[in-house]
């Protein structure tokens, strides 16, 4: 076996883990990291149950390479936290927007980019910018919806803040 | 499925990317975002004994304006174009073919040098930078050489560069202020490859008529095509004056199909792309009744 080591932070704690040069970081966070939470469904970049984020954008861990992620700052749904999360995580069981839940973690972290974007989009929109996460039970209402309501809150939530910090003034 | 073993090598400078190249010979393989390598190799369906990953390497990743144009370090991400992070010479068509590519979590990741090294004619950036006529730059310990996109593709998976060849840039000529560009993906989801994939660019009359017409079909065949038979019945002619159906003849000369003798899926795969190329020429004029 062609071992590499790879020094990365996984939701703020910094880890050296030695493992084969062809693992991916879903396998490493999954197999060496005990960080189940990402799913893998498809290994080919189509599902989407894998995403997570490596230095602030949400990407396949199926299709990075653990050595490609030297130095990163990696953030699964374990490590997920924050206002944002949590208005997320409520619009989502508000809405029903999960059954089986394989899609879910997925979905939280492709949705959390763009409720942390604060650019309002509409529900087309939001469908397209959700199109690279394939869910097989809700059909996609419910999931539009919560990202959809998460968004407006958080960029409703920001505008309040403003307005007491300038009322403040 | 999982990828088979392989040697894997992250190298910081360009120059020991080239030497790690060289070393490795026929059995080396380079990969820069890998969205279309990993998938391959978990299917096994390309199986390197030696990886040379590029995304360590941060001269490549630089973009700089030109005097005619922009050159663009060949790991730049779909996302950077598609976000303007890198700047735009082509009045919005690279910002636009950027953002069709893939999801988000794919383009930003997905580099421009990679997906042309793959050589999709499916894939976004071989049909743009075709039309666009973009140069890459490749390097290799025996030196430098400048190829246009157009004869780097040869076919599926295939280009002219050799197995110690690296794509360090791509340069891309800038637009016109008065060039026209149009773009159009057939697809059934957002994310997916193409169907068909036409982009038209061009000239137009005070009319609103093709003064000139450059147009390329990606998806059709196993490269991006040049249609000159279908820019010469477009020539003179705006796409309200042209039912698509009546691009489906030299379509299928410019394709090389011959009509009396195609099936029905055939056919129905002409009628998509005489319909994309048409919608393509259409988005193209989209400025003259602005």
């Amino acid at each position: 076996m062609n071992e590499i080591t790879v020094r990365m932070k996984v939701n703020g704690r910094a880890h050296t883990a030695r493992t084969a040069g062809r693992t991916t970081l879903a396998d490493l966070l999954r197999d060496q990291l005990g960080l189940t939470g990402l799913h893998l469904g498809c290994e080919q970049g189509v599902c989407g149950a894998c995403t997570v984020m490596v230095d602030g954008l949400p990407m396949r861990a199926c299709l990075t390479l653990a050595g490609a992620c030297e130095g990163s700052d990696v953030v699964t749904i374990e490590g997920l936290e924050g206002p944002d999360a949590d208005r997320l995580r409520d619009a989502f069981s508000r809405h029903g927007a999960l059954q089986c839940g394989f899609c879910t973690p997925g979905m939280l972290l492709s949705g959390h980019h763009l409720v942390c974007a604060r650019q309002p989009l509409d529900r087309e929109e939001v469908s397209v910018a959700m199109s690279g996460n394939i869910c097989r039970c809700t059909g996609y209402n419910g999931i539009v919806s919560a990202v959809g309501e998460a968004l407006e809150r958080g960029i409703a939530a920001e505008e309040a803040a403003t307005a007491t910090w300038n009322d403040e003034e | 499925m999982k990828a088979p073993d392989f040697q894997y090598h992250r190298p910081t400078t360009v120059d020991e990317a080239i030497k790690l190249l060289t070393d490795a010979g026929d059995d080396g393989k380079v990969i820069a975002g890998g969205q279309s390598l990993v998938p391959l190799m978990n299917m096994r369906l390309a199986e390197p004994e030696t990886l040379i990953d590029l995304t360590g390497v941060e001269e490549l990743r630089s973009s700089r304006k030109t005097p005619t144009g922009a050159r663009y370090g060949a790991t730049t991400t779909h996302m950077m174009f598609e976000h303007e992070l890198v700047p735009d010479v082509t009045r919005g068509l690279l910002p636009h073919a950027a953002a069709g590519i893939g999801y988000p979590a794919i383009r930003n990741r997905g580099t421009v040098g990679g997906s042309l090294a793959h050589s999709d004619s499916a894939a976004e950036w071989p049909t743009v930078m075709s039309a666009l006529d973009a140069a890459v730059h490749a390097r290799s310990a025996r030196g430098t050489r400048t190829i246009p996109v157009r004869e780097l593709l040869l076919g599926f998976f295939t280009t002219v560069l050799e197995a110690d060849e690296l794509i360090t840039e791509v340069e891309v000529p800038s637009l016109t202020p008065t060039a026209r560009w149009g773009m159009h993906k057939m697809c059934r989801k957002p994310g997916e490859f193409a169907d068909s994939m036409a982009v038209a660019r061009g000239e137009g009359n005070a009319h609103g008529s093709w003064q000139e017409v450059e147009l390329w079909l990606g998806a059709a065949t196993d490269r991006p095509l040049r249609l000159s038979g279908t820019e010469a019945a477009v020539h003179g002619k705006s796409s309200a004056d042209l039912a698509p159906v009546r691009l489906v003849e030299p379509l299928a000369a410019d394709i090389g199909q011959d009509l009396s003798a195609i099936d029905s899926t055939g056919r129905h795969a002409l009628q998509l792309h005489a319909v994309t190329v048409h919608r393509a020429l259409r988005a193209a004029e989209r400025d003259d009744t602005a």
